[in-house]
């Protein structure tokens, strides 16, 4: 195969976003190092402000409809490449924001902290653009060695090290499985472009090299049954760190789940429809019934954390265009309920020390604000109106029972009742039970900040949420060429 | 006059935002700021009582707005002579209520906010003229009421003793909502939260069914009505789901169990609002949905009501008869009362419908009355154990007047509205179940044994001394609310004709629409496709 690259300074502008961010958290380093004494939580607002700027750009770009490829198809920015970098960069701002008062504990390398964030967000960013099989591997790659080092980052807990070092044993797993099932598809198709593989005759090779990336995607995603690793390393990571990890990844990761399903295997899609609907079946219900039990704030999230993404492969079971909006629409209900529990998680852990659910008895009179937001993230995610995760969810199941998916439908639902007991029974726990101790818990600026775009978010998209339905209606625009529409089902109808 | 539903439902979701800003600890403001909304909430509907057109007909003060096209949604709001009587219902109860629970010290904001929030969703299921719209008001109006009970409820006579060290400890065990034993409030709002969620899934499969079948791509009821036709077996499931997913917040006899608990354990203004108007939210939903879009799997299958509703009457009745909290004495005469409206459904008559549609008004403003006082009786005595109560007569006049008044309604004497509704869903019952309507005669009598029984057990007899410091409702706040529902009660009853006609200009061509046989047209997909009008 013949390589050459021909590259314009126009061409480059398609990166721009990328470039910038590559300069700025270069910018970051530096200052951490040459100038000792600049204070540590300037270094996070400067990160913010690099990253305000990308985000301008990215909002422009949307705005403006530019679009283009790169490197042979290796790198593509579309307006669905825009919606997950969107997506990625507001979810790394509130999480800089958010981990503000938390640097406080590392005991080293605090700087290193907003240049390890901002790395991973970066690696991200290149993900949602990835359109090969190279350029999945390496981006996602980029993307977790950040992870590898934050996961880890509080050296003096054991619990921290052991989250750092499962999730980075399974992590590399995942990559060798990644690695050998792109030369498997790369040895049986000979190209590497998504959309050129489209056209193989399915071998069994094949078959199994694509079997083999969907298993390192789903670890990503922690979509079960490749969801050993979130509990533990959830639990034992920094809680910012947490929050970053349970959102931003998989945002991307479900950005190259997309273009695979939906361009490179869009002609099978009878064969994997049962494959995704078994794993979302999985994924909700093994997540629900496993997070009853869980006593830890952060566990509990986890373990939800597996649930929802069941739920948002359902839209990707439903293989439609609407599917692919209704997952989007999905991620960002996901990213503002989901970053605002963490959030408080974060606020509460820094104020008592703790992240037991025990210890949020009686939050709501030590902290009205604190103990209403978390009702209404709690809510969000268990889907109940008028809020965002409301809407996500109904959209997700209107997009599936338009392709007939009636069981998927009905776990669904079921696991809808069964969320709504244990986010309630945090509920409790904060409303109805008495605090030990009564002083009144309270929240810093830039935390109070995150907690109140989260929550105008949760509401704004349970409310009003057409805007941001255009914009994903327009974002997956590539899709409704690519995905026939498939028949209508007629119900078998005995009599009449 | 055209954005009146829009003011009746907004002014108490503002209300309820407005209150976020008023700081907790001016509680009086914050009382003065909910009863503002729920006033402006109340005389817009007395205002949208008198203004609907009975004439006229159909659905009038309608409001659509395009809502989101992809999923064929609209803010499509809009009352029939069915929502009329009940939003009206709701706002009497919600402006009684703040007042009601004017003397809450604990939370005061919060308290109101949820309630406001509660009453508000009601209403709104009342207006929707949209699938999704009705499903987002009704699951939105459940979960306030677990805040509610859980925070501001009070814990089952017994429940506190409960000197065993492992009872306490199952309260928080997982399976806390399995322990039976243990009639806590946390218990009560759990299992209520639950049951109505599941039964919310329920009928929102049935929706997303009707959704996906009629291939129309939208969730506006008046043009489902219009262009599809359900029958078959599938028909048939979507018909059963939606009815047993919206009877279990009825409740119907055998998914009652969660409401008498939860009776019992919310406090005063919570169980008004909740048996006065949040069980009518799933007859009236039926109503909307089964009633509305699926006639003729409505005539075939609403003998499934007439069934159940004996064991409703019945069941509850009995225990109620039983009961020896006052809280579940009104409690299971809710259940029991509720069988009455599904007879009066199940009958498919002009007559019996209207009554039951009057017998929600009827028997929101009766129970509302009765679980205000035992509110009050419960504020004064800190019990609700009827034989251990007695004598209450001497020191509170008024509040014991006022009971007396609304045992009456709840019983269906003459003089209050309860009666014409009786009447009206016996009468025309009759022709087609007699031995239901024996039955629902039965169950007045029983009505008449345990409230009776209950008023002598609170108010007659000898007084325990403990009870001496109990005051009777002096002032005008706690006066206020009880007056006025026995005003709506009784004078509906001398001025029923502006009223039953707007109920018969909704239950008119529902009822038309039901009892014409439309010829079968046999047809592979079992449905008529979507689109065209009724064969």
């Amino acid at each position: 195969m013949t390589f050459t690259l021909t590259l314009s300074p126009a061409d480059l502008l398609l990166m721009l976003p990328e470039l910038f961010l590559t300069v700025w958290l270069c910018v970051v380093l530096i200052i951490d190092f040459s100038m000792p004494r600049f204070p540590k939580r300037n270094l996070a607002y400067l990160s913010v402000l690099g990253l305000a700027v990308v985000l301008a750009n990215l909002v422009w770009y949307d705005r403006a409809g530019v679009t283009g490829t790169l490197f042979n198809h290796m790198f593509v920015l579309d307006r669905m490449a825009i919606f997950f970098k969107i997506f990625i960069v507001v979810s790394t701002i509130l999480v800089i924001l958010a981990s503000i008062d938390y640097v406080k504990r590392f005991k080293f390398f605090k700087g290193e902290y907003y240049f390890l964030v901002l790395m991973s967000a970066l690696g991200m960013m290149f993900m949602a653009s990835a359109n090969d099989l190279l350029s999945i591997f390496i981006t996602l790659e980029f993307s977790t060695f950040g992870f590898y080092v934050l996961v880890a980052y509080l050296r003096e807990d054991p619990a921290s090290n052991e989250a750092g070092l499962k999730f980075f044993i399974l992590g590399v797993f995942a990559a060798g499985l990644l690695a050998y099932g792109i030369s498997l598809v790369y040895g049986e198709t000979g190209k590497i472009v998504l959309s050129d593989i489209a056209s193989a005759p399915a071998t069994p090779g094949l078959i199994i090299g694509y079997l083999l990336i969907f298993a390192a995607l789903g670890f990503k995603i922690g979509a079960a049954p490749f969801h050993s690793w979130i509990p533990d390393t959830y639990h034992g990571a920094p809680t910012p760190v947490t929050a970053f990890l349970s959102i931003a990844p998989k945002g991307a990761a479900f950005a190259i789940l997309l273009r695979l399903f939906f361009i490179s295997l869009a002609a099978f899609k009878p064969a994997w429809v049962l494959l995704l609907v078994l794993t979302s079946i999985l994924s909700m219900t093994y997540g629900n019934i496993v997070a009853i039990a869980q006593k830890n704030i952060k566990r509990l999230l986890a373990y939800s954390g597996i649930a929802q993404i069941g739920n948002v492969l359902i839209g990707l079971a439903a293989g439609t265009k609407m599917g692919s909006d209704a997952i989007l629409f999905y991620l960002l209900t996901y990213l503002f309920a989901n970053l605002g529990a963490f959030a408080i998680v974060i606020a509460v852990g820094n104020l008592i020390n703790s992240d037991e659910i025990e210890d949020y008895n009686g939050l709501n009179r030590r902290s009205p604000f604190l103990a209403f937001a978390m009702l209404v993230f709690l809510l969000s995610l268990a889907g109940v109106p008028p809020l965002a995760g409301f809407i996500g969810k109904l959209y997700i199941f209107v997009a599936a029972i338009k392709e007939g998916l009636y069981t998927l439908i009905i776990v669904g639902l079921v696991n809808v009742v069964i969320s709504i007991y244990y986010y309630l029974v945090v509920v409790k726990k904060m409303y109805i039970n008495e605090p030990v101790d009564n002083s009144p818990l309270v929240v810093s600026a830039p935390m109070q900040a995150v907690i109140y775009a989260s929550l105008a978010g949760t509401l704004i998209l349970g409310i009003y949420p057409q805007p941001v339905i255009d914009w994903v209606v327009g974002a997956t625009m590539m899709f409704s060429h690519i995905v026939a529409p498939t028949v209508a089902v007629v119900p078998p109808i005995i009599g009449g | 006059m055209d954005y009146i539903l829009l003011v009746i439902l907004f002014a108490p979701f503002l209300g309820a935002i407005g209150l976020i800003f008023v700081p907790n600890r001016q509680a009086l403001q914050v009382r003065l700021v909910a009863a503002l909304s729920a006033g402006i909430c109340f005389v817009a509907s007395w205002i949208m009582f008198f203004s609907f057109d009975p004439a006229k007909g159909g659905y009038q003060f309608v409001q659509r707005y395009e809502w989101s096209k992809e999923l064929g949604i609209a803010f499509y709001l809009g009352v029939d002579g069915v929502g009329v009587p009940l939003v009206l219902a709701s706002s009497i109860l919600l402006f009684a209520g703040i007042f009601i629970s004017w003397h809450i010290k604990d939370r005061t904001k919060e308290f109101y906010i949820f309630l406001l929030i509660l009453a508000a969703a009601t209403i709104g299921v009342f207006m929707s003229l949209d699938l999704f719209f009705l499903y987002f008001f009704y699951e939105m109006s459940v979960i306030p009421m677990y805040l509610l009970l859980g925070v501001w409820g009070s814990h089952t006579k017994g429940y506190l003793a409960m000197t065993d060290p492992e009872g306490l400890k199952q309260r928080d065990s997982v399976g806390f909502i399995f322990n039976f034993a243990s009639n806590s409030k946390e218990y009560a709002a759990m299992k209520l939260t639950l049951f109505l969620s599941a039964g919310a899934v329920l009928a929102l499969m049935g929706i997303l069914l009707i959704y996906k079948l009629s291939g129309l791509n939208t969730f506006d009821i008046v043009a489902l009505k219009q262009h599809t036709h359900f029958e078959g077996p599938v028909g048939t499931l979507i018909w059963l789901l939606i009815f047993f997913g919206f009877a279990s917040i009825a409740p119907i006899w055998p998914l009652h169990s969660w409401s008498p608990v939860g009776h019992a354990a919310a406090p005063a203004a919570t169980s008004m609002l909740h048996a006065g108007v949040l069980m009518k939210l799933g007859h009236f939903s039926i109503i909307r949905v089964c009633f509305e879009i699926m006639p003729d799997l409505t005539r075939q299958l609403m003998p499934i009501a007439a069934v159940l509703c004996i064991f409703s009457i019945i069941y509850g009745g009995l225990a109620a008869f039983y009961a020896k909290d006052t809280k579940y004495v009104i409690g299971y005469s809710s259940s029991s009362h509720m069988g009455y409206v599904f007879l009066g459904m199940a009958a498919l008559d002009y007559i019996s419908l209207s009554g039951a549609i009057i017998y929600m008004f009827a028997h929101a403003m009766a129970t509302g009355m009765l679980f205000a006082m035992a509110g009050w009786v419960y504020d004064q005595t800190h019990t609700r154990d009827i034989p251990s109560l007695g004598g209450l007569i001497n020191r509170m006049p008024f509040v014991s007047g006022c009971f007396i008044v609304a045992c009456m309604a709840s019983v269906g004497m003459p003089g209050t509205v309860n009666f014409i509704a009786e009447v009206m869903i016996l009468v025309g019952a009759w022709h087609k179940y007699p031995f239901q309507v024996f039955v629902a005669v039965v169950g007045i009598v029983l009505t008449m044994g345990y409230l009776f029984r209950m008023m002598r057990g609170l108010f007659y007899g000898p007084m325990d001394e403990h009870y001496a410091h109990a005051h009777d409702a002096v002032s005008m706040v706690d006066r206020f609310p009880l007056l006025l529902m026995i005003a709506c009660s009784i004078g509906f009853f001398f001025f029923p004709l502006h009223f039953y006609d707007v109920v018969r200009a909704g239950v008119d061509p529902l009822i038309a629409r039901i009892i014409e046989v439309v010829p079968i047209v046999s047809h592979a997909g079992g449905i008529a496709p979507g689109g065209g009008p009724l064969p």
